[in-house]
């Protein structure tokens, strides 16, 4: 279904410095750097799945989504998605998926979404039946039948959303590309989204989803891709990627009595607030957290917890320091 | 073509509705848009009063050259020369990565966001200064208004031309708000009687870049004095029609979208 080969993007931009003089020479001569944000992506994705594009910013993971949408000529490669290839049977592939672009939103500010809708269901040329089947269907699941006739300026960031993806699926699309679509929302509306992508994946539709949100990945993903500077880090299942950072937690924790943190296994400092708050990481393959509460307790009295997925940039130090350590080993073996 | 009206009628109506949210606003732009049109013949006529005039031209041809001009303004502003501010705006924010999402002509889509309804200012303003300046001179034979119209639609073309040169520069030079001077200063030439310029500039904008036919060529029709190399000039606005449109799909290429 979505074929990438070879897939290359840089961009041109000037730099110049910061001081006066800098800036007045800069009206005439500008230093032209090339900054290659994507280089030489390749990989495939089946029908039906959902491929979630994790990376930390500026890793190439928008600029990858909007080659693959259309929006942007690469610089080289091959990209063939239902049998077209976007940038050059645009009208023709565009009428097949479905985009929502968390940072930039397709509804119209000062009206109710629900004109947006009608808006779209014209330039999609959308039959009636079907329109107005796609759109109670859709609402009713993401529970916007009454907020899509308020204007969206006077909507929350959550129904937006819900709504933006409501006008990114009237039209049925086969294949949807989400760029961020949980960023900022709060933990219940990005349940809500999450449980409607996984609900139009059951009815067959493929998602591919760019995200820095590691819970993203692991509530959707099947198959997960981290890129990195521009290159594949990783191509796996979630399944693979869970196994190979093992089930690793970020941890602040407040106590009442100072504590030491160092000689407990499964435990590393990742900061040290005071002797008493201190962020960690914690493995609990090795230190369970039932026992992790347990211990801390019995030690020093636990005041306050938080518990997080590892945050993605050191999910990719992970990831590096992995294959670093497989080079040295084949170095070795040589 | 159906379906495109049909896409046409609706986006138009989501923009009316979009304009609508502020009233007020919307009659303050048109008012002012009014009153500033209607300045536009003031220095005209403060030059006639004071003696001097366009050698050839009486006050009312003048006038009229002036406001067959600020008509096809009127018309080209509301329906499509939105597209420069369109681009601008949405190439700088990123956002034009949303048209390109839509199954239609890039052009097309472009356009219709770009309607813009206190523009109408511009086209009611035409249509009454247009009005004036006829009666003020004899009424033109029915071939006439034929030469006319197919004058004004050229007219048309190069405004659309312009259209299209200054949104396709705006996708390589992002947030240039200045193309809008360019235009104003180089449109200008069209709102007074070609033969008041050298010989060099009348060839200029009559044939290169024509200019005359947004307001001179079609006016001078209208009055029965049919300009030289009018139907060349018009065949030259057709080239430079198909010229803008050639430019903007290649500029379009640029486009580089904004940081995700």
């Amino acid at each position: 279904m979505i074929e990438v080969h070879n897939l290359y993007k840089t961009y041109t931009t000037y730099t110049r410095g910061s001081s006066f003089k800098e800036t007045l020479r800069s009206l005439f001569e500008r230093e032209t750097v090339l900054v290659p944000a994507v280089k030489g992506l390749t990989f495939k994705v089946e029908p039906g799945e959902i491929v979630g594009f994790l990376g930390p910013n500026g890793a190439g993971k928008s600029t990858t989504l909007k080659m693959l949408t259309g929006v942007l000529h690469p610089t080289s490669g091959d990209v063939r998605i239902l049998g077209c290839t976007p940038w050059k049977q645009r009208k023709r592939y565009v009428r097949n998926i479905g985009a929502v672009f968390g940072q930039k939103s397709q509804l119209l500010w000062d009206i109710p979404p629900l004109d947006a809708f009608y808006m779209n269901k014209a330039i999609y040329a959308i039959e009636d039946a079907e329109f107005e089947e796609t759109l109670h269907r859709l609402s009713r699941l993401l529970e916007v039948e009454e907020i899509m006739r308020k204007p969206t300026r006077q909507l929350s960031l959550g129904e937006r959303m819900k709504c933006e993806f409501i006008m990114a699926m009237l039209h049925r699309p086969s294949v949807v590309f989400l760029d961020e679509p949980t960023i900022g929302l709060d933990v219940i509306a990005k349940e809500k989204i999450r449980s409607f992508i996984q609900e139009m994946n059951e009815q067959g539709v493929t998602f591919i989803l760019t995200t820095h949100d590691l819970e993203d990945i692991e509530q959707l993903a099947r198959r997960v891709i981290v890129i990195n500077d521009g290159e594949i880090v990783f191509d796996d299942s979630i399944m693979a990627l869970r196994n190979f950072l093992g089930a690793k937690k970020k941890v602040r924790i407040v106590t009442e009595q100072p504590a030491d943190w160092y000689g407990i296994e499964g435990v590393t400092v990742l900061k040290l607030h005071s002797a008493k708050d201190a962020e960690l990481e914690l493995d609990t393959d090795c230190l369970p957290l039932k026992r992790f509460i347990q211990l801390m307790n019995e030690r020093c009295t636990l005041q306050d917890m938080t518990i997080d997925a590892l945050p993605i940039e050191q999910v990719i130090k992970e990831l590096y320091g992995h294959k670093e350590r497989i080079e040295k080993v084949s170095v070795l073996t040589e | 073509m159906k379906s495109l009206l049909a896409c046409y009628r609706a986006v138009i109506k989501t923009k009316l509705a979009e304009r609508m949210a502020y009233r007020t606003d919307f009659a303050i732009s048109v008012l002012l848009m009014l009153l500033g049109d209607f300045m536009i013949p003031l220095v005209t006529l403060l030059v006639y009063r004071s003696g001097a005039s366009f050698p050839g031209w009486t006050l009312q041809e003048a006038l009229l050259i002036q406001a067959v001009f600020t008509l096809a303004k009127g018309v080209a502003f509301p329906f499509f020369f939105g597209i420069v501010s369109t681009t601008l705006y949405h190439v700088r924010e990123g956002s034009f990565d949303v048209f390109l999402l839509k199954p239609r002509p890039i052009l097309f889509l472009t356009m219709m966001n770009a309607f813009d309804l206190d523009d109408f200012g511009r086209l009611i303003s035409g249509g009454v200064l247009f009005g004036l300046a006829l009666s003020g001179v004899p009424a033109p034979s029915a071939l006439h208004w034929i030469q006319f119209a197919v004058l004004f639609l050229c007219s048309l073309l190069v405004l659309f031309a312009f259209s299209l040169f200054l949104s396709g520069l705006l996708f390589k030079w992002v947030g240039s708000s200045r193309v809008y001077d360019m235009f104003d200063s180089m449109s200008m030439f069209g709102m007074y009687p070609g033969t008041i310029f050298s010989k060099v500039f009348q060839q200029l904008f009559t044939y290169v870049i024509p200019i005359a036919m947004i307001g001179f060529l079609p006016a001078s029709a209208l009055l029965g004095k049919g300009a030289d190399g009018a139907w060349l000039s018009m065949g030259m606005s057709i080239v430079f029609c198909g010229a803008g449109l050639m430019f903007w799909h290649g500029m379009l290429r640029n486009y580089t979208s904004a940081g995700g």
